[in-house]
């Protein structure tokens, strides 16, 4: 196992050798960083270029050049690591390093929801093959495969930003879309719910009908410029919060499991007022987070008295419940605040920005309020987030839909069966588990795939992460940047490799990884 | 199972519909409409640093905050003439010899820096040190052509830097500078200096990293003044040291070292986030420069950097920024005009594309040049001309203009600008006329039967000369191109269509016939276009020599009235374009797009380009 790990690192630095030696000359040959001098008429022009070929070192070519770049990264290995000075005179790590955290801001979220909905969606795809939700999410899978994600998110800023915004002035949703809205989700339900015919006209009707009542409420109310759950919808959210956890994770049958998610999510309705008190104008991120931890620990203790048959999976039940049910109370904290966040003067009526990470017009008490702030942290991720969720989810939805139907179609699973065992625990016991397999091999390399960056993505939407350092670094000619994110990607991109190798050994008995 | 399917039915509502609705019901009035007084321009790349004149900082984004947060003797307005700012101060030249040339510079009395500090003429002193580089090897601080010097500055090498005697002298009062050049500079009046803080250098030098008292600035002053005239070699490496690296920041806030944000404009930087926006408010203490307009005008100024294009005019669209300042296509323009709540600002920049023909060798160039315009017999000449006369100026015009802006002109002087001084006059007798009368393709007929005395056998489907087309693979080069090669087809010349990445490199490439490219100035000057068609000029890359335009040009580097300058302009011209060197395209066009309630916008030529009056911009 270690030398396999050594042999592997080693093949690893030649890789990663090769690869920049060769990147740094295409970069080196295909830029012109004179060219902009050249077009001046300044009187010391002849100054300047002759200070920049020095400074750039541009009389020695490139091939020789990229050696004194390397001596900067073997001098990490006696800890003076130096990725050099970027054009503008900072540091390429200095750069770096505040670009990470930034890409991370924005694909982090989008990349674990697009891995979630893909592949719930995938394995419910599979389990209801050749259904009118499967045709349909198939359809929509490649449909969102195919899209350019500069057009996506022109569009997702033209609907969803500035004609969102626009709709707010007067914010009473139109008959015509109270219907095309509620189509939608009557037919989304109805072809998720599936069943006869009779069954997916009943459901498609309800879910019209209530969608349509809801909307036009919500008008009626100016939810959409005031919006909150009240105990109500927690309460709502909670019911239905316990119910679904439940079903999933033991089955409904599972009376004890059932009343242990019930009581738990009946607790934090409960303390949905308590709550609020806590959630006051000096919270902060640790609030947040102990009242997530209480929640898990009290839910943990109702799953413990409840029963002492079982104990674990119904304690488990009741945590992943309490868990999920304490969201739609922070939700509709956030909520609380959108009123005054839409009026204040920074906001001005637009709350859905198309560029940037923060509004600069927040006043400073604004900005130290930990709602607002996170508030309008939240308006400036939305888009992107939406923008490379949907290119990126349908991915994981035919990978995770092909990998457990070809589970699901083994001889074990017939053997299951055979067995008398309930579908619920054919599914999510047995073949799901398998069927994740090969999907951690995408998952780690997508990880790594993160850190590269969304070029496109992150120069669209004004943020500066490694993707817009990376289109910063070919525009401005800038090889010691240029240099300094392809190192950083190309080096997590092969570690990737090596650990998605790793952990399939861990996780597959099959495979072993040899001397 | 009923109750499953009716738990289902409720799920489906709840999530499907975006929520239930809950208590508030309070209905919201529409966001109050005070009167706004923020501008959030857009830039297209981040502030790196403070100070943008060293090199590598020298970009649009640092200087344009260096101009909303500096002000000197003079700026440029939209015409574009330079203007004097005599609230700050004057300047007038007290000698005018063969040999002695000087400028007295007066700084108004009670103007004063952001942190209370007046501003004197000692405060013009570092001016000499990042021009001079002659001061800056006497005061071993290192020779700028040779090694990067203590102060890396973008200014040496220039026409100061060859032309001025001694150190400036102070005046008694200090409120005075008087500067010394070794002959008359036509340039004179951008030459001159700008102030600089130089008491916070002194400070922060010193290690200080809060605003010093209203005594230890004067102290430091003094300081900085003896260390300027005792050439004090450490200190002022201390400063150059300081003043090159120090204002390379990228964030400003409250840990900021407050002397890094002492200035004398009417804003001053506030906060920045790095790579987000800078943002920049009123300087109570302002007083050197154009008053603020007095109704509803800016109190806050702030550049947000973003990419030019779709995103930025969504951005306005959803009112994100209120000026756009970029280079959008013809299809950018479109969308911006099509925004109800912007409007657009279309004009035209100083920067203008030219089609330069090789005649020889550039000057110091070994290798020798022998295609099909090489020299100065007939055969080369009419070639050229009748290159130029094939050359299809309208069309290029209509494609790459027109769509931006419907006004625009094709270009037809060498050393003016369409609506400068001088201009018309220019136009009317150099003899670019033969360029201008007639259609396309009469020119090119004529064209054609220059080519055919030489290739009898060239028709429009027989390109008989083939020239090699030196331009870069840029969308607006590689659509010109097209368009001349195709236009010159059918006067018997095969023109290459491939373009170039390290164009630049290869401006002096022999084997290359002619080159496309843009001039950009960045400041109007009487001898700024010598260096194009003098024999041994630094722009003149093609191999152009002629004794008689040298000698009109040398002639050009004298005290001149705006009359005598036009009528050596047009003996130039008549030269350069009897021996058909070149032809100028056009003025690129630039497109501004505002918040229409922001008023006041008014499109440049010049750096700073659209924020030159912010002082005007108001709701």
């Amino acid at each position: 196992m270690f030398a396999y790990i050594v042999r592997r690192l080693g093949m690893m630095m030649v890789v990663v050798f090769g690869a920049s030696f060769m990147a740094y000359n295409l970069e080196a040959y295909s830029s012109d960083p004179l060219a902009e001098l050249q077009q001046s008429t300044a009187p010391n022009k002849q100054y300047l270029i002759e200070r920049l070929t020095r400074d750039l070192m541009l009389d020695v070519p490139p091939p020789i050049r990229y050696f004194n770049w390397l001596k900067g990264l073997v001098a990490g290995l006696w800890g003076q690591f130096d990725l050099g000075m970027t054009r503008d005179k900072h540091s390429v790590a200095e750069y770096i390093g505040a670009a990470i955290p930034t890409t991370f801001r924005l694909v982090i979220g989008s990349t674990v929801l697009a891995i979630v909905i893909g592949i719930t969606i995938g394995m419910v795809t599979a389990i209801r093959q050749y259904s009118r939700f499967d045709y349909s999410m198939t359809f929509v899978a490649f449909l969102l495969f195919s899209l350019p994600v500069f057009w996506v998110a022109v569009l997702l800023k033209e609907y969803l930003a500035i004609q969102f915004n626009d709709f707010l002035l007067d914010p009473h949703m139109t008959w015509p879309y109270i219907i095309a809205f509620s189509l939608f989700a009557g037919l989304l339900w109805a072809s998720i719910i599936g069943g006869e015919r009779r069954r997916f006209y009943a459901v498609f009707v309800g879910v019209f009908v209530g969608n349509a009542i809801l909307l036009e409420v919500l008008s009626l109310t100016s939810w959409f410029i005031q919006p909150g759950l009240g105990i109500a919808g927690v309460a709502v959210f909670g019911g239905v919060i316990a119910v679904a956890v439940t079903q999933i994770s033991t089955g409904l049958d599972d009376k004890k499991a059932l009343y242990a998610s019930l009581i738990t999510a009946g607790l934090v309705v409960a303390a949905y007022y308590p709550l609020q008190l806590v959630m006051n104008d000096k919270a902060s991120l640790l609030t947040v987070i102990a009242l997530f931890a209480g929640v898990l620990v009290a839910a943990g203790a109702v799953g413990y008295f409840i029963t002492k048959i079982d104990r674990r999976a119904i304690m488990r039940t009741a945590m992943l419940t309490g868990f999920l049910a304490m969201i739609p109370v922070v939700v509709d904290r956030f909520m609380q605040e959108f009123g005054a966040y839409y009026k204040s003067d920074a906001i001005n009526g637009r709350p859905i920005p198309t560029m940037g990470q923060a509004n600069q017009l927040l006043t400073p008490e604004q900005a130290h309020n930990f709602w607002i702030n996170s508030l309008d942290g939240f308006t400036h991720v939305f888009l992107p987030t939406v923008a490379l969720t949907l290119i990126s989810f349908a991915g994981y939805v035919r990978f995770s839909r092909g990998s457990l139907l070809e589970v699901l179609n083994m001889d074990y699973i017939r053997t299951a069966r055979a067995k008398g065992l309930t579908e619920r625990t054919v599914i999510v016991r047995h073949a799901l588990r398998n069927a994740m397999l090969p999907l951690t091999t995408i998952l780690v390399n997508d990880f790594a795939g993160v850190i590269g960056g969304a070029i496109i993505t992150e120069s669209i939407f004004g943020w500066k992460g490694m993707g817009s350092l990376f289109n910063q670094a070919i525009g401005s000619y800038d090889l010691n940047l240029f240099m300094g994110v392809f190192i950083i990607s190309s080096f997590l991109t092969v570690l990737a490799n090596l650990v998605a190798d790793l952990l399939f050994g861990v996780m597959d008995p099959r495979i072993r990884i040899r001397k | 199972m009923k109750a499953t399917r009716i738990v289902r039915a409720v799920a489906g509502v709840a999530i499907s519909g975006l929520t239930i609705a809950g208590l508030s019901v309070a209905a919201v009035a529409p966001a109050g409409a005070a009167a706004r007084s923020t501008v959030v321009m857009m830039e297209t790349s981040a502030l790196t640093s403070l100070n943008g004149g060293t090199p590598d900082t020298n970009l649009v984004t640092n200087t344009d905050v260096g101009y909303l947060t500096g002000m000197g003797f003079i700026y440029y307005d939209n015409k574009p003439n330079l203007i004097r700012n005599t609230k700050f101060g004057h300047f007038e030249v007290v000698k005018k010899t063969a040999t002695d040339f000087q400028v007295k510079y007066t700084v108004n009395k009670g103007q004063v820096w952001s942190d209370g500090t007046p501003i004197d003429a000692v405060d013009l002193l570092l001016s000499h040190v990042l021009s001079s580089g002659k001061y800056s090897i006497a005061a071993g601080l290192g020779d700028p052509s040779v090694s990067t010097a203590a102060f890396d500055s973008v200014g040496y090498g220039g026409t100061y830097d060859g032309h001025v005697v001694g150190t400036p002298v102070l005046s008694a009062d200090k409120m005075s500078l008087t500067i010394k050049y070794d002959s008359f500079q036509p340039e004179w009046e951008i030459l001159g200096p700008g102030p600089s803080p130089v008491h916070t250098l002194e400070l922060l030098a010193a290690g200080k990293t809060k605003l010093g008292t209203a005594k230890e600035n004067l102290a430091a002053k003094a300081a900085f003044l003896k260390d300027f005239t005792t050439k004090n070699t450490a200190q002022l490496k201390k400063i150059g040291a300081i003043w090159s690296k120090s204002f390379n920041i990228k964030t400003v806030d409250s840990s900021t070292n407050p002397l890094l944000l002492v200035c004398n404009g009417a804003f001053k930087v506030a906060s920045a986030v790095a790579d987000q926006s800078v943002t920049m408010v009123l300087n109570p203490k302002y007083n050197s420069g154009p008053a603020m307009t007095k109704t509803n005008p800016i109190t806050k100024v702030i550049f947000s950097f973003i990419a030019d294009g779709s995103p930025s005019y969504q951005a306005l669209r959803n009112g994100d920024i209120d000026i756009y300042d970029g280079q959008p296509d013809a299809a950018g323009v479109a969308q911006l005009k099509a925004i109800r709540s912007a409007t657009v600002y279309g004009g035209v920049s100083m920067t203008y594309e030219h089609v330069d023909l090789r005649v020889g060798a550039a000057n110091g160039d070994k290798t020798e040049y022998t295609g099909p315009f090489a020299g100065d017999t007939q055969k080369a000449k009419d070639l050229r001309h009748a290159f130029l006369l094939a050359l299809p100026r309208g069309d290029i015009l209509d494609s790459q203009v027109k769509p931006f802006n419907p006004s625009g002109v094709v270009m037809n002087s060498h050393f003016t600008l369409p609506g400068q001084t001088g201009y018309s006059t220019i136009v009317a007798g150099s003899g670019v006329s033969e360029y201008t009368t007639g259609t396309q393709a009469e020119r090119t007929a004529k064209a054609l039967a220059l080519v055919k005395k030489y290739y009898p056998t060239a028709s429009a489907t027989v390109q008989p000369v083939d020239i090699k087309f030196l331009f870069k693979g840029s969308q607006r080069r590689i659509d010109e191109n097209k368009l001349i090669a195709a236009e010159e087809a059918k006067a018997g010349f095969n023109v290459s269509t491939t373009p170039n990445a390290a164009w630049s490199s290869n401006l002096s490439n022999v084997s290359y016939d002619l080159a496309m490219f843009a001039w950009a100035p960045s400041s109007v000057s009487q001898t700024g276009t010598n260096a194009n068609f003098q024999t041994d000029g630094g722009n003149n890359h093609s191999g152009w020599g002629n004794a008689e335009l040298d000698k009109i040009l040398h002639s050009l580097e004298a005290y001149l009235t705006p009359a005598q300058i036009t009528a050596k302009y047009l003996a130039a011209e008549k030269i350069v374009n009897a021996n058909y060197y070149t032809l100028p395209l056009y003025q690129w066009p630039t497109t501004i797009a505002a918040n229409t309630a922001l008023k006041g916008i008014k499109s440049a030529p010049l750096t700073p380009n659209v924020v030159w009056n912010f002082w005007e911009w108001h709701y």
